[in-house]
């Protein structure tokens, strides 16, 4: 009896285990009842390590009571690659959120598959909107034989960096502004050898840097740019239509390799810089390490980004310098390019009908209403307007709940849908501060007018030229790296002889690519 | 008669049972100072970055130093600013809880699925032993990868419920394994005793085998315990929703936070440096697993089934 009875319990646990996914499934097919249109939405947050906005959040019943859409929210992951596993499993799965922020590459993966609905038809639904966020190039930068797969929303601010050089310490070695290469030379050994902050230590470097690589800005990356930008070699692709094609393979390249090979040599350059991550560089400032760098200005001059620094040198002070000039009197930041943060509506929403109802969202997402909310949060609890209407975090009850405080920090987590650069933003975000110590007057928008004002390199479309395999990209910066470290002796004949190699590796087909896709798609200056 | 290799007190190797004594050589001292050095520098090669860590999440807004420097920073100098604000933040404890219940949930479960497979994978007499072997080795051996999971764990509604984290992984093969080798090597009389006494097969693992199991049972629910712990993946594929996220989720962004937040005026944690959160929020999510292990430890070196068989 017993026996029968454990036989009839293990049959039951196996039928109720086979039966779960039917019910599993058909939990998923309940008819939709009537009623507000839900979109799912996988975001991009603004601070990543931020909470998403609460549940309780007014953003939601607005959203339900004047446009019927019931806003489930979804922050991706903040690594991108992380964004694109996720993304990439649910598309597999044909679990495609309705609207959702991509990358272009992934995308450019999804639209063959047919996961992805084209959006060309909902400009024209979102006039405020498309106003502000879509210009030509941004509708081109997710088209797809003939049609626009993605909404390509301003992204970071452009020409945001520039080259900063210490003031006090010019001054205190009785230097001035360099202008050129050579100048700069000069100017970064005094800073090495003749102790500038006069500490009694030998305890700085002229330059500091860090490896900052992207697809359109490749080794030795960012922070380097004002070097190569001397030689007329800045970014990964010179986009001249006179002269379109990979920097690598510019007779200059060579010149800033031994520019910049000088600096590693005579120990100018802060040693730290090929280990450095972005954080031990920013560190590394705020200590007084190094003189002369370029960084972002928001991370320089933002309140509590300068805070340390004023904080451990009162007397400490950077100016903004132009790039120098190199031999043939060229001169650059860098390259710049239009970034975006594109967003896609899938294939599965559009088939149920709610593209319209996304455009809806998105364009309220830009009106008023819509870009105060997200933007900065309820006025009066997250944020008080001044007397130019630019939102501010003063007078409010609680200073914690304040749009750029810890505690505001999850109502605004949708900004970046909202945000495209505009001046009240700028203002907003960048407000005039007295820094503690010193009491200096600091304004990151400040800094960034002057920023943009100095000599950038366009570079429009550069991010989106195809890229290296993962073997010619790991010869590329190793044997840069070889050069500079001194592991392979830096010699006309042997920088001939490894890029030879590096055009049999794939080098030449990748140049000939980028500038054919370059020619095709209109990018070339 | 049994050979004992163990040194007594003054260092004499006993050998057998009779009183002849070897006396250590002058080599024997060398090698044991030398194998001393040795764990010595070893254990100095791991406590650096693990001292690094701590010290560093506990290093002031105003610290001026390099790394190497901070690590001999004066406990007086420390900051406890990054701790005050992970504590203080209601997303750091919410992860933390979530955690926890991922950490419990998949332990049991796992335990509960592990046991019953591997007991039963033990029997000699089991009808179709092998091939049911074969069904759980050939899975493990050829892994169907991440997409055909995906598609079974949304199938079965499971996405954005905790239960997608731990309930895919409830049984790891390797443990099962492991665990039917232990239970392999309890002696059958113990077993055929209990059946002939009339208990069933559950009243045998349960009476039998269960009680002088606990070593493998710690330690393969620490191996599952520190895997759900840390488990990062599965979390970001499976949970949408940010009142489900787990500590490595939460870990993961606030260690990116300085690459992605350079617009920001303020870092979410307020105004300690940023470094000093990532350190001390790595920290914290280590601290539960290192206070549990040195609890299960003795499982791993206890003996098992001293004097159980007589006769």
């Amino acid at each position: 009896m017993k026996k029968h009875f454990s036989v009839l319990i293990a049959l039951v646990a196996l039928l109720a285990f086979v039966a779960a996914p039917v019910f599993a499934q058909g939990a998923t097919e309940a008819t939709k009842a009537a009623g507000p249109t839900t979109i799912e939405l996988w975001y991009g947050a603004a601070i990543t390590e931020a909470g998403p906005p609460p549940s309780d959040w007014v953003g939601f019943q607005i959203i339900k009571d004047k446009l019927n859409i019931d806003l489930k929210l979804t922050a991706l992951p903040s690594n991108e690659s992380d964004q694109d596993v996720k993304i990439q499993a649910a598309a597999a799965a044909n679990n495609l959120p309705d609207l959702f922020m991509v990358r272009r590459d992934v995308l450019t993966r999804l639209v063959p598959q047919g996961l992805i609905a084209p959006v060309d038809g909902l400009y024209e639904k979102m006039p405020v909107r498309t106003a502000t966020h879509y210009d030509a190039v941004s509708k081109n930068h997710a088209k797809f034989n003939g049609k626009t797969y993605g909404l390509a929303d301003p992204g970071s601010i452009i020409k945001n960096e520039g080259l900063l050089i210490r003031k006090d310490w010019l001054e205190n070695l009785g230097l001035s502004v360099p202008t050129t290469t050579d100048e700069l030379l000069n100017v970064m050994r005094a800073f090495t050898e003749n102790d500038p902050d006069g500490n009694g230590k030998n305890d700085t470097w002229g330059y500091g840097s860090f490896q900052e690589i992207n697809n359109y800005e490749a080794w030795p990356g960012r922070r380097l740019e004002p070097i190569f930008g001397a030689f007329g070699v800045e970014g990964t692709w010179n986009m001249t239509a006179a002269n379109a094609g990979l920097s690598i393979l510019k007779p200059e390249f060579y010149n800033a390799m031994v520019y910049l090979k000088k600096m590693v040599d005579e120990g100018v350059m802060d040693p730290n810089w090929l280990a450095y991550k972005k954080d031990d560089f920013r560190a590394a400032w705020k200590q007084g390490r190094f003189g002369i760098m370029r960084e972002q200005n928001a991370a320089f001059a933002a309140q509590s980004n300068y805070a340390p620094f004023d904080k451990n040198f009162p007397e400490g002070e950077w100016m903004i310098i132009d790039p120098p000039k190199g031999p043939t009197g060229k001169a650059s930041v860098g390259p710049y390019t239009a970034n975006f943060r594109l967003y896609a509506i899938s294939a599965k929403a559009a088939k149920e009908g709610k593209s319209e109802k996304i455009a809806e969202l998105l364009e309220w997402m830009a009106s008023d209403e819509g870009y105060y909310l997200l933007g900065w949060g309820v006025e009066g609890v997250n944020y008080t307007k001044d007397a130019n209407g630019i939102p501010v975090a003063k007078n409010l009850p609680n200073a914690d709940l304040a749009f750029s405080a810890p505690g505001g920090q999850t109502v605004t987590q949708l900004r970046n849908m909202v945000f495209y650069n505009g001046d009240i933003e700028l203002y907003a975000r960048y407000p005039k501060y007295i820094t503690e110590t010193s009491k200096k007057e600091m304004s990151a928008l400040v800094v960034l007018r002057d920023m943009q004002t100095r000599t950038w390199t366009p570079a429009i479309g550069s991010d989106t030229l195809p890229i290296p395999n993962a073997d010619l990209k790991r010869f590329y910066e190793q044997g840069l790296s070889e050069f500079i470290t001194g592991k392979r002796t830096l010699t006309s004949e042997n920088w001939t002889k490894w890029l030879d190699e590096f055009k049999k590796l794939g080098g030449q087909d990748w140049n000939d690519k980028g500038v054919a896709f370059a020619k095709e798609n209109n990018l070339l200056n | 008669m049994k050979k004992s290799l163990f040194k007594n007190k003054s260092g004499y190797r006993k050998v057998g049972t009779a009183s002849v004594s070897i006396k250590p050589t002058a080599a024997d001292h060398s090698f044991n100072v030398l194998v001393d050095v040795f764990l010595a520098v070893l254990l100095v090669i791991i406590a650096i970055p693990l001292w690094s860590t701590i010290t560093l999440s506990f290093r002031p807004n105003d610290y001026i130093g390099n790394n190497l420097q901070g690590m001999f920073l004066a406990p007086w100098n420390w900051s406890t600013s990054a701790y005050k604000a992970l504590l203080g933040n209601q997303g750091f404890i919410l992860s933390f809880k979530n955690s926890f219940l991922i950490l419990i949930g998949g332990v049991a479960s796992a335990l509960f699925l592990t046991i019953p497979l591997a007991y039963v994978l033990s029997i000699p007499s089991l009808p179709g032993r092998k091939y049911l072997n074969m069904l759980i080795i050939i899975p493990y051996v050829f892994n169907v990868g991440m997409i055909p999971s995906y598609l079974l764990v949304t199938n079965l509604g499971l996405i954005d419920k905790l239960a997608a984290v731990f309930l895919p992984g409830a049984i790891s093969t390797y443990n099962c394994l492991i665990m039917r080798s232990f239970f392999e090597g309890i002696p059958n009389e113990l077993k055929e005793s209990a059946r002939i006494d009339g208990a069933t097969e559950i009243q045998v693992l349960m009476r039998v085998i269960l009680p002088l199991s606990k070593a493998i049972i710690m330690t393969i629910g620490l191996f599952y315990g520190v895997s759900f712990w840390n488990d990062f993946f599965h979390a970001m594929l499976y949970l949408n929703s940010n009142s489900l996220q787990p500590l490595p989720i939460l870990l993961r962004n606030i260690l990116m936070a300085s690459g992605m937040n350079e617009y920001v005026e303020v870092n979410a944690f307020g105004d300690a440096p940023i470094a000093a959160i990532k350190a001390a929020s790595v920290f914290m999510s280590a601290i539960p697993m290192v206070i549990a292990y040195p609890f299960i430890q003795k499982y791993f070196t206890k003996g098992t089934l001293l004097g159980s068989v007589k006769g």
